[in-house]
């Protein structure tokens, strides 16, 4: 059998050498180090199989609760929902909950999609949402919150504004528009669109929504369709970018693009500039690529798909577009790689003690393609003069066990409370937070 | 020197294997075809086509190659030829080179460029070179020239 021997030895090499290359790297940055306007950008790599360390849900047992930074206090205020993923203040002081997840219409089109559904769907992240806004309001006799059914039979609803006397509310596929009067614990009045949203896929489902401070627009954040095209480029139609929708008409155009998933839209206090919190590609690395904070320019192109913070090209796609990779702004900050950040408010209250104040508090649903885990936090980024300043700092913390294995909660869509209190979505918890000093 | 013929023991073993063993050389043929064509127009649904095949291609091998595995390893001794374990190890590396790129298909876009292109070739290589062995086994055995 001495002819076999070569194969033998050629076999065994190339089985070594795929079982190595298969071991998934480690992070070399923590999210701080790859924190501010000029992160360290690593070499992309491609991988044998997708780095996945994902967490397995437990939720808040025995009362537990998050830890808060130093001078905060944190108490739920609803508990037992079905997936709360977007929060939003009401000048009363009531809380509106989107309790919300994907409308999974995303077609089973690759085994790998099967395989990395099975293996993130122990987070308890992608968990099926009750479709509906839930209104939480304090009573004044005795204090406690209590849960009301807002609005029933919505479709995959994320984004929440009230201007006047409109609640506009972005489901995955179109802005409805229904009548709100204050104090009111309940709308049966059936929506009436507004303005249809790209709704092929869904890859990326969360509609994020911000009113111009007139009232005549609506800025709509509109995720990619895929992680960075592998379901090809004409799904990508209209998607990946921030909308602006005219309130009175329905009208809408493309405001700003290639920003693959912006959310927590948002208009910086100091300037008025309109800023999103966007979450960027995966699978080239742990420590790539960085996501980011930035303000959203009008006519924009933030370089998704093609390339990454400015000119960094991804070779991933084809046909490639030199000339649009030439004019990709970079954004302004970066807040870590695969932190998987899904809200961001500026805080503008009283209530929280003054380091607080005037900068950007992000909530951080957590990586899976990374380890270490990233995010699982709500940190904050301080602001001087409508720019971001210093390293963001972790303000609510113990989503996930020490050893990293168990995940209680996560922290995704953020809103500030009429009274100051900072409100916090936790989908995987099943929780609203509200943390004060 | 004259071969033997092939010696088998079991009638449904034999039939299950020639019945099986084809399903994955004709996927994994379709897998090089798609990942060129890939490769070539950038098209994903080539791509997504091609991740089917391959991870199709390898669950249908399961069988005829524990089937095989079974039949040169532990067949009655003296029945099974040298060509037959040079064919098994052509495609335990084929099989090697297919696992390899089922993995790379799980790349996103065209990342999968050009691995998939050299792993396919690789596959099909191997597998083919293992049946000519077979083929060419044929030949010389007592009783072919009665045809």
């Amino acid at each position: 059998m001495t002819v076999n021997k070569p194969i033998f030895r050629g076999t065994f090499a190339i089985v070594l050498v795929f079982s190595v290359s298969a071991c998934n790297e480690r992070a070399s940055y923590d999210s701080g180090a790859q924190a501010g306007s000029n992160p360290p950008l690593p070499a992309a790599k491609s991988f044998f199989a997708p780095p996945m360390q994902v967490p397995k849900r437990v939720g808040w047992q025995n009362g537990a609760v998050p830890k808060v930074a130093d001078g905060l206090k944190i108490e739920a205020i609803a508990s037992g929902l079905t997936h709360p993923r977007q929060v939003y203040g009401l000048p009363n002081g009531d809380i509106l909950v989107a309790e919300s997840s994907s409308p999974e219409a995303e077609p089973l089109t690759s085994p790998k999609q099967f395989i990395a559904g099975l293996v993130s769907s122990r987070s308890g992240k992608s968990a099926k949402g009750a479709n509906r806004i839930t209104l939480v309001h304090k009573r004044t006799d005795n204090g406690v919150w209590e849960k009301h059914v807002f609005i029933d039979n919505l479709h995959s609803p994320f984004g929440m504004q009230l201007i006047g006397d409109t609640l506009y509310v972005a489901d995955t596929d179109a802005i409805l528009k229904f009548p709100y009067k204050t104090g009111e614990t309940r709308i049966t009045a059936a929506g009436v669109e507004l303005a249809d949203l790209p709704d092929r896929i869904n890859h990326h489902w969360t509609k994020a929504l911000l009113a111009s401070p007139d009232g005549k627009k609506l800025y709509v954040g509109v995720g990619s369709n895929s992680n960075i095209t592998e379901n090809g480029l004409d799904v990508e139609y209209r998607r990946a970018n921030v909308l602006e929708v005219d309130t009175e008409t329905g009208a809408s155009r493309i405001y700003a693009a290639g920003i693959r998933n912006p959310t927590g839209l948002q208009w910086e206090p100091k300037t008025g500039k309109l800023w999103a919190v966007a979450n960027e590609r995966d699978e080239i690395g742990a420590d790539l690529v960085p996501d980011y904070i930035t303000s959203v320019q009008d006519h924009g192109f933030y370089g998704w798909p093609y390339s990454y913070y400015g000119q960094h090209v991804d070779s991933r796609v084809k046909p490639q577009r030199p000339d649009l990779v030439a004019k990709a702004l970079k954004p302004d900050y970066a807040i870590g790689s695969h932190v998987a950040p899904l809200g961001m408010v500026f805080y503008t209250g009283i209530n929280l003690p003054t380091q607080y104040r005037g900068g950007a508090f992000i909530g951080e649903h957590g990586s899976w393609d990374r380890s270490p885990l990233s995010g699982y936090a709500v940190t904050y980024v301080a602001f001087d003069n409508g720019r971001p300043v210093g390293a963001p700092k972790p303000v609510v913390t113990g989503f996930t066990s020490a050893d990293q294995k168990m995940l209680y909660g996560a922290p995704v869509g953020l809103a500030q409370a009429q009274d100051g209190a900072l409100i916090i979505a936790d989908d995987v918890g099943n929780v609203v937070w509200r943390v004060t000093k | 020197m004259i071969p033997k013929p092939f010696i088998y023991r079991s009638k449904p073993a034999t039939a299950a294997f020639d019945l099986l063993n084809p399903i994955p050389y004709g996927l994994f043929v379709g897998t090089l075809i798609f990942d060129l064509i890939y490769a070539s127009n950038a098209d994903v649904l080539w791509a997504k086509g091609a991740a089917w095949l391959v991870t199709i291609g390898l669950l249908f091998a399961i069988i005829p190659r524990l089937i095989n595995f079974g039949h040169v390893w532990f067949g009655p001794s003296g029945g099974v030829g040298g060509s037959e374990k040079i064919d098994f190890l052509l495609n335990l590396l084929g099989i090697v080179f297919a696992i390899a790129n089922a993995f790379i298909h799980s790349r996103d876009a065209y990342g999968i460029v050009p691995m998939n292109v050299v792993l396919s070739v690789l596959t099909v290589f191997c597998l083919s070179l293992g049946q000519t062995v077979l083929a060419v086994h044929k030949f010389g055995l007592k009783g072919n020239d009665r045809e």
